[in-house]
């Protein structure tokens, strides 16, 4: 363990080397793990304090600190990544009021703040009254015990946060994509999703519930929608798409592929070729978002819910569900590798993210 | 439908809704935000008809729905009241015999 510390130190220490690019994921009970990918293996586990179950995985740009959503959606647990000690935690609820933050969590990218959506329910004795949701802001250097600075609205149903490049800017993806100013409070711009007014198509469904953005700065999620053109009954009655958002330029495209005739879960754009994205669930598939294009498609050993990518473009990772991490060739698409989670345990919901050290 | 009646208050205010003209106002979720708003297929067959987009195996989804409480008839409510139904039991593929059937009491 200590060999791993110096070494994980070592390369942080050496602004000038090659940045080294680790996994992140999580597993049952309440665990982090740091993934070597290039040596297929898992370099630490770190015991995350408190009752489980963890999945969002966000981190700032250094990498040194990972925040954890656990406690059954209840907390954020902030570890140190070098040290695996807790250093910041914030517990939503208190007692006679339950917050959850379902999936969306995201740290700025200097790592000072934390944004989650929080969605409050007052426990009375006979009913239960759900309150507004918002967005929760919280000073990381507040520490364990940590309490928001300062709230602001913001929709239901919002899975997914993630800072822009305007470090003023947060990007929520609900039932469309609202642009928040976190300084202000406001959303400054709504990217329409389930409300764009395509004519020919219906109104798009989403499963928006794993972040991979960090390597193309792109956040994307396949949808699928009804071709309303179509006869109900005909092959083309509905299309598989992706949306994808470019957090530089601030940017919206959607692109519809194919026919609808698979699940897709997630989804992650190539750093190295960015018309290029991944989509995973029982299959492995690329596609060219500009063309519009299925480029290829292999089925996986297993269900595979979440999916990240090398910073170089040539390794595209799988995870999530059950106790393995699957990698693949880019190019081919054919599994070049396969690491395993401690113990046997189930990532399930878990996140996979990368991070440069 | 034409066979459902409603038996309590809250089912007699959902009737109210229909009738007064506001049935459109419940709406299915593109985004799930919490227990019980999720109003997917079940687990029988796929959004095509068939079985090649369920989770494979099923014990690959176990967890991933219990945990967000994605099928709240059929499985346990990970989120809130049945927080520990999986404790110790950390691979659904290996331990998913353990797991113990919930009723309302519990």
């Amino acid at each position: 363990m200590k060999k791993l510390l110096v070494a994980l130190c070592c390369v942080a220490a050496s602004a000038s080397a090659i940045a080294a690019e680790y996994l992140l994921t999580v597993t049952r009970p309440n665990t982090l793990h740091v993934i070597d990918p290039a040596k297929r293996e898992v370099v630490r586990s770190i015991t995350i304090p408190g009752d489980g179950v963890p999945g969002t995985i966000t981190v700032p740009k250094d990498g040194k600190v990972a925040y954890v959503l656990t406690n059954r959606m209840e907390s954020v647990v902030g570890i140190d990544l070098d040290s695996g000690s807790q250093v910041f935690r914030a517990d939503f609820s208190s007692p006679g009021r339950r917050v959850k933050g379902f999936f969306a969590a995201a740290v700025s990218e200097d790592g000072r703040e934390l944004y989650v959506h929080q969605a409050p329910v007052v426990l009375g004795r006979s009913e239960y009254q759900v309150e507004d949701t918002y967005i929760a802001v919280f000073d990381t250097a507040d520490g364990v015990g940590a309490k928001p600075r300062r709230t602001f609205p913001a929709p239901r149903r919002i899975s997914l946060l993630a800072p822009t490049g305007n470090k003023d800017h947060l990007l929520a993806l609900g039932w469309d994509m609202y642009l928040f100013n976190t300084r202000s409070g406001t959303i400054e711009k709504t990217y329409p999703i389930r409300h764009w007014d395509r004519p020919g198509l219906g109104e798009p469904d989403v499963l928006a519930m794993w972040g991979t953005f960090e390597q193309a700065r792109a956040l994307s999620t396949p949808y699928f929608v009804a071709n309303t053109a179509a006869a109900p009954d005909s092959a083309d009655a509905f299309k598989a798409g992706i949306a994808v958002f470019d957090l530089d330029a601030e940017t919206l495209k959607t692109v519809e592929f194919e026919n609808a005739q698979t699940a897709m879960f997630s989804s992650v754009i190539n750093p190295a070729a960015r018309n290029e994205a991944f989509l995973v669930m029982n299959q492995l598939s690329k596609v060219d978002t500009e063309t519009g294009k299925l480029i290829k498609r292999v089925d996986l050993e297993q269900t595979f819910y979440a999916v990240n990518i090398s910073g170089d473009g040539k390794e595209v990772y799988v995870g999530g569900a059950l106790d393995k991490i699957a990698i693949h060739d880019a190019e081919t698409l054919e599994k070049t590798g396969e690491i395993m989670m401690p113990g046997g345990a189930d990532q399930s919901i878990g996140w996979l993210r990368v991070v440069k050290r | 439908m034409k066979r459902l009646r409603a038996l309590n208050h809250k089912a007699q205010l959902l009737e109210h809704a229909v009738q007064e003209g506001n049935g459109e106002e419940v709406q299915l979720m593109s985004s799930v935000v919490g227990c019980t708003t999720t109003f997917d297929p079940g687990w029988e067959i796929d959004a095509f008809g068939g079985l090649a987009s369920l989770c494979q195996p099923m014990e690959a989804d176990l967890y991933g729905c219990t945990d967000p409480c994605w099928w709240p008839a059929q499985l346990a409510d990970g989120l809130n009241s049945a927080r520990d139904w999986t404790d110790g039991k950390n691979s659904a593929l290996r331990d998913w015999r353990e797991l113990q059937t919930l009723f309302p009491g519990d």
